[in-house]
C-alpha cells in the first residue's frame, strides 16, 4: 500500500478539512437518473413545461401584453384602432415577445462548500447538473460560472441536450477553493452578461460580508434570482467537544470557545435562525428560494425544487 | 500545634515544589486549545457575544480549578508528613485485652449473651483507639489464645475479636495474666483490660500470686443477674459383675440465691429413661443416685430445665453426657487338661466366649483376644491374643521361670507379701492372705511390672511383648486357697478385661477445660477427632489429633459426645465430655476485680469516631474533591 493509498483512506483530519470530491459525480447512473427526471418534470409539469419561456420583453409575440403611446417611427400595424376610436388617443398594442429563456447557473465553489467531506459541493454540482439538463431539454440557454470571491470559472453558454457532457465536464472540474464574497463575484458575473434571465444561485449562503447584498446586485439588475440554499445537518451540530479555538476555514477568522452541550444547543439555534434569515430576506424581496440540504435524497430533493415552482414555469 | 511524623517536611517541601510545578504547566499546556476549522465563523460569534459576558467568571473558574488542583496537592503531602496534634506525639498505649470466653460467658442475661455483650464493648474500644495505640486481644479460656498481633489495626482487631467464641472450660486467668504481662514486659505504657463477668477465681496458681508489676489494670464487666442451676456431676459405672446393668451418680447444684423448681431428664440412648422434680433451696447442691438401671448400651443424657420450661440464664451446663463403656463379648481360649476353679469362675460372665481345648491339641483353629495358658507354657501360636499364664514352667514364657519356692518355713507363710494395689488385675482383691502351698519365683525383663510378690521373689507379673499383653501367675492355683476366695475370679475378670481394655470403673466422661488422654490404638501417630456439635459426614469436621503411647490426646473445650477414629476408620470410639464446674456455674457477675493489691480500674481514653490521625481525613478530603471535580467535570459545570 502506497503513501497516497493511506492518505486516501486515512482520516479526515489527516487530509485536510476540506476534502477534494474525486469520486465520478456524473457516471451512467447519474445520467439514467437525470432522463427520469427530465421525463417525470415533463409529466408532472406537463401545463406549464413548454419549450419555451415568455419573458418580460414585448416585441413580436401574438399576446397581447400592454399599450404604450404612439411614437413617430412606431409600426402602424400595432396601433390600437378600437382604443383610438373609444379614447381618442393613439396607442400601440404591445405583445409578449416569446424567445427562448436564458438560465445563469451561478455555483458558489469556495472552502465552506467544500468543507468537511465536501458533500455540499458535490450535491450543489448534482443539483446544477440536473437542472441544466432540463433546461437543455426546454431549449434553454444554459450557462454555468462558479462564484468564490471573483468568477473562478465559467461555462460559456449553450443549448441543447447533447452539451450535457460539456457541463459535466465543467462541473467535474471544479475545486473547492477561496472565500465567499457573492457581491463581488456577481458584480462581474453581471457585468459579464448582458442578457437577462433566470440566474440560480446555488451556494450555502456562508458570506461574511452577508448573503443579501449578493442577490441584490441579481436583483438590481435585472436578473431573475432563485437561491438553491445548500445545507448540511453537520454544520448545525459540529462533532466538537471541549476547549477549542475556532477558525473560519475561509477568512481565518479565530474565536477561543469551550464547547458544551449548552454551546451546542446554542450554537444549533444560531444556526437555524441564520437559516431563517435567509429564509425571511428571500421571502420579502419575493425571491425564489429553495433548501436544499444534502440530507435528502438527490432525487428526491430535484422533485421538490420542480414542485416549489419558480424554476420551472 | 501540629507536629510531622510522616515524610520529613524537608522531603516534602521540595516534592510538593516540584508536583505544584508540574500542575501549573499542565494547567498552561491546557489553556492552549485546540485549533478546529468551522465553515462559517458568523454564527459562533452570534453565541459567543453572549459568552463574553460570563468570560469573567469562567477565567475566575479556571483559576479555582488550577487553585483546587494546588489544594489537592497541598492536602495529599500533608497527608503524607502524617501531621499529629502534640498531644498525639507521645508514645502511644500498648493494650492487652483477655477476653473471657469461658462457660460463664455464655449466659443470656444481658443481649444475645455475656460473651456477645463483652465483644461489644471491645469493639467500641478498638474503634476508639489512638493513632499510636497498639492492642492485643486474647481469649482466655482454659487457655490463652491469641487472636490478633500487637497492631493499631482496627480490621484486623476487629476480625480478631469476631473470631473469639465461648467454651464449655473454666477460664485459667493466671496462666493469662502471666500471658499478658509477658507480652507487655519491656513496651511503653503497658495496659491489661480485662472483659469478662468475674467469674475467674483468684490470680495465683502452683508458680505463686501473678505479679502484674506496674501494667495498669482495666476491668470491663458484664453480666447483670445470677440465676442458674446445673448439672454439677455426672458419673456412670457398670457393675463389675453384671455388665448389663449400670448406675449413675448426678449432681444437681442452685448456684443462685433464689429457691428453683428444677425438672431433670434423663436419657439412655436418646429415650426418656427417667424425669424427677426437684426444688433446691439458694446455693443447695443435691446429689442423686440411679442405681441398677439398665436399657441404655450407649450413651446417657441428662438435662435440667425449670419446672415451668424455661431456663436459667446458663443453658450451658444444663446439660451433661456420659457414655457406657462398650459391651463386647471376649474371645476366650483355656489351654487346660481340666481346671474346675478356672472354667468356673469363667463362667461368671456371662460377655466371655470361652474356649477350651486340651494342652495337646493346642494350638487350635480361630482368633482369641485371650489364651489362657493353665501348668503349660507352649510357644505362643500367632492368633492367641493376650496370654495369662498358671503356673507356667519351661522356656517357651516371655520371662523366665525361676527357682521354686516351697512353703517349707515355719516362720514364714508363702503369700502375697507385697501387691501392687493400683494395677489394675487386682482390683478390688484383697490378696494378703492368700496361703500358696509351693511357687515359682518369676523374673520378667526391666520393663515388665511386679503385680505380687512373696517375701521370696516375684510370684504376679505382667509384661507386653510385641504388642500383645501378658500376666503370669507363678504357681498352681489348686495348691493355694486363692481359687476359694472371692479375689480368684475378680482377678481372673480383672485380667481379662484389662486385656481387652474394658473398665467396670471407666471414666465415663471427661471435664472440660483439661487435656483429654483417650485410649487409642497402639501404632498409630495421629487420630481423627469429631467435636460435638459437628457432622461426621463433613470431611472437614475432622480435626486431627496427636497419638502419643496409645492416647490421643488434645484439650477438650466442649461439653458433650466425642468421637475419635482412626485415618482407616479401623477403629472408631465415642466418649464424653462435661463441664461439671460448680465455680463456673455460679455466674454471680461480679462488678469490680482484683489482681493482688492492684485494683483494676475502668478504662478510659477510647473515644469511638475520632481517631487522631489527621492523615485519613486528609486523604478522605482528597478524595471526596476529587470526586466533585470529577463528577461536575464531566457535568460539564466546570468546564
Amino acid at each position: 500500500m502506497g503513501i497516497l493509498d493511506f492518505l486516501s483512506r486515512a482520516p479526515k483530519s489527516l487530509r485536510g478539512r476540506t476534502a477534494q470530491p474525486t469520486e465520478d459525480l456524473f457516471d451512467d447512473e447519474f445520467q439514467r437518473k437525470l432522463d427520469y427526471l427530465a421525463m417525470v418534470s415533463k409529466r408532472v409539469f406537463s401545463g406549464a413545461m413548454r419549450a419555451e419561456r415568455r419573458t418580460k420583453k414585448t416585441g413580436s409575440g401574438v399576446e397581447f401584453a400592454d399599450h404604450r403611446d404612439y411614437t413617430p417611427g412606431d409600426d402602424l400595424r400595432q396601433l390600437d384602432w378600437h382604443a383610438y376610436a373609444r379614447f381618442q388617443k393613439l396607442l400601440i398594442r404591445l405583445y409578449e415577445e416569446e424567445e427562448d429563456l436564458s438560465i445563469y447557473f451561478i455555483l458558489d465553489s469556495s472552502s465552506s462548500m467544500a468543507f468537511g467531506d465536501g458533500e455540499k459541493l458535490r450535491q450543489a454540482k448534482r443539483l446544477v447538473a440536473a437542472l441544466a439538463y432540463v433546461g437543455l431539454a426546454n431549449l434553454d440557454r444554459v450557462t454555468i460560472v462558479s462564484a468564490t470571491d471573483e468568477l473562478s470559472g465559467r461555462m460559456p453558454e449553450t443549448r441543447g441536450k447533447a452539451r450535457i457532457f460539456r457541463i459535466f465536464r465543467f462541473l467535474s472540474g471544479l475545486r473547492g477553493d477561496g472565500h465567499t464574497d457573492l457581491e463581488d463575484s456577481l458584480k462581474t458575473f453581471v457585468a459579464q452578461h448582458k442578457r437577462k434571465g433566470l440566474a440560480v444561485l446555488i451556494s450555502d449562503l456562508y458570506d461574511a460580508k452577508g448573503f443579501e447584498k449578493g442577490i441584490n446586485v441579481l436583483r438590481y439588475n435585472k436578473f431573475e434570482p432563485f437561491v438553491l440554499h445548500v445545507t448540511d445537518s453537520k454544520d448545525r451540530a459540529p462533532d466538537l467537544r471541549g476547549d477549542v479555538r475556532v477558525y473560519d476555514c475561509e477568512t481565518g477568522d479565530e474565536r477561543e470557545v469551550t464547547v458544551t452541550a449548552r454551546v451546542l444547543e446554542r450554537y444549533a439555534k444560531a444556526y437555524d435562525g441564520y437559516i431563517e434569515e435567509v429564509k425571511r430576506f428571500c421571502t420579502r424581496k419575493q425571491v425564489a428560494y429553495y433548501e436544499a440540504s444534502v440530507d435528502l435524497p438527490f432525487d428526491e430533493l430535484i422533485l421538490r425544487v420542480f414542485r416549489r415552482g419558480g424554476f420551472l414555469r | 500545634m501540629l507536629h510531622f511524623v510522616g515524610v520529613p517536611f524537608s522531603t516534602l517541601l521540595p516534592l510538593g515544589a516540584i508536583a505544584a510545578a508540574l500542575i501549573v504547566v499542565f494547567y498552561i499546556l491546557k489553556l492552549k486549545r485546540r485549533p478546529v476549522p468551522v465553515p462559517f465563523s458568523r454564527i459562533w460569534e452570534r453565541i459567543l457575544r453572549d459568552k463574553e459576558a460570563t468570560s469573567l467568571f469562567s477565567q475566575l473558574k479556571r483559576l479555582l480549578s488550577l487553585l483546587l488542583q494546588l489544594l489537592l496537592l497541598l492536602l495529599l503531602l500533608l497527608a503524607l508528613g502524617d501531621p499529629r496534634t502534640a498531644v498525639n506525639t507521645m508514645k502511644g498505649r500498648n493494650v492487652v485485652v483477655l477476653m473471657d470466653a469461658s462457660a460463664s460467658m455464655q449466659a443470656t442475661d444481658v443481649g444475645k449473651s455475656r460473651l456477645d455483650e463483652g465483644k461489644r464493648k471491645v469493639r467500641d474500644m478498638v474503634r476508639g483507639l489512638g493513632g499510636s495505640d497498639r492492642m492485643l486481644i486474647a481469649q482466655m479460656d482454659s487457655a490463652v489464645t491469641p487472636v490478633t498481633t500487637m497492631t493499631g489495626e482496627v480490621s484486623e482487631l476487629e476480625a480478631g475479636l469476631a473470631s473469639v467464641a465461648a467454651t464449655d472450660t473454666r477460664a485459667d486467668f493466671p496462666r493469662a495474666l502471666r500471658f499478658a504481662t509477658d507480652t507487655l514486659r519491656g513496651v511503653p505504657n503497658p495496659e491489661i483490660i480485662i472483659v469478662s463477668d468475674g467469674v475467674l477465681g483468684s490470680a495465683s496458681d502452683q508458680l505463686g500470686d501473678v505479679d502484674v508489676g506496674d501494667v495498669k489494670l482495666g476491668f470491663i464487666p458484664v453480666g447483670e443477674s445470677s440465676k442458674n442451676a446445673a448439672i454439677t456431676g455426672f458419673s456412670v459405672r457398670r457393675y463389675p459383675l453384671d455388665k448389663s446393668r449400670y448406675e449413675v451418680m448426678l449432681e444437681v447444684t442452685n448456684t443462685s440465691a433464689e429457691e428453683m423448681d428444677l425438672e431433670l431428664t434423663l436419657l439412655g440412648d436418646g429415650a426418656i429413661t427417667d424425669v424427677t422434680q426437684l426444688k433446691l433451696k439458694p446455693n443447695e447442691r443435691l446429689p442423686r443416685f440411679y442405681p441398677n438401671l439398665s436399657g441404655a448400651s450407649h450413651t446417657l443424657e441428662a438435662r435440667l430445665a425449670m419446672a415451668d420450661g424455661s431456663h436459667d440464664d446458663l443453658p450451658a451446663d444444663d446439660h451433661a453426657y456420659a457414655l457406657l463403656p462398650e459391651r463386647r463379648r471376649a474371645r476366650i481360649q483355656v489351654v487346660t487338661d481340666g481346671n474346675m476353679y478356672l472354667e468356673a469362675a469363667l463362667l461368671l460372665d456371662e460377655y466371655l466366649d470361652v474356649t477350651t481345648i486340651p494342652t495337646a491339641k493346642y494350638p487350635g483353629e480361630g482368633q482369641y483376644d485371650v489364651t489362657i495358658f493353665d501348668n503349660v507354657a507352649p510357644v505362643v501360636a500367632a492368633g492367641s491374643g493376650h496370654v495369662l499364664y498358671l503356673n507356667p514352667s519351661g522356656t517357651n514364657t516371655p520371662f523366665t521361670v525361676d527357682k521354686e519356692i516351697a512353703d517349707d518355713d515355719a516362720n514364714y507363710q508363702l503369700g502375697f507379701d507385697e501387691v501392687d494395689t493400683k494395677n489394675p488385675i487386682v482390683k478390688y482383691t484383697a490378696l494378703s492372705d492368700v496361703q500358696i502351698a509351693r511357687a515359682h519365683v518369676l523374673k520378667g525383663s526391666k520393663e515388665d511390672k511386679i503385680v505380687g510378690a512373696s517375701f521370696k521373689g516375684p510370684i504376679l507379673i505382667s509384661g507386653r511383648r510385641s504388642g500383645s499383653k501378658f500376666v503370669a501367675l507363678g504357681f498352681d492355683i489348686r495348691e493355694s486357697d486363692f481359687p476359694l476366695r472371692i479375689s480368684w475370679p475378680l482377678f481372673l475378670l480383672d485380667t481379662i478385661n484389662d486385656f481387652v481394655e474394658e473398665d467396670t470403673s471407666y471414666i465415663s466422661s471427661f471435664t472440660t477445660g483439661q487435656v483429654f488422654r483417650v485410649p487409642a490404638p497402639s501404632g498409630v501417630d495421629a487420630a481423627q477427632l469429631l467435636e460435638p456439635g459437628k457432622n461426621a459426614d463433613v470431611p472437614e469436621d475432622w480435626r486431627t489429633v496427636p497419638v502419643q503411647d496409645g492416647r490421643a490426646v488434645f484439650l477438650g473445650e466442649h461439653a458433650g459426645f466425642y468421637t475419635l477414629r482412626t485415618a482407616d476408620k479401623a477403629y472408631e470410639t465415642m466418649f464424653a465430655a462435661n463441664l461439671s464446674d460448680p465455680v463456673e456455674s455460679d455466674i454471680e457477675p461480679v462488678k469490680e476485680l482484683k489482681v493482688g493489691a492492684s485494683e483494676a480500674g475502668e478504662p478510659s481514653g477510647f473515644t469511638v469516631g475520632v481517631r487522631r490521625e489527621f492523615w485519613i481525613y486528609l486523604l478522605i478530603a482528597v478524595i471526596g474533591i476529587s470526586a466533585i471535580e470529577w463528577l461536575t467535570f464531566h457535568r460539564r459545570i466546570t468546564v
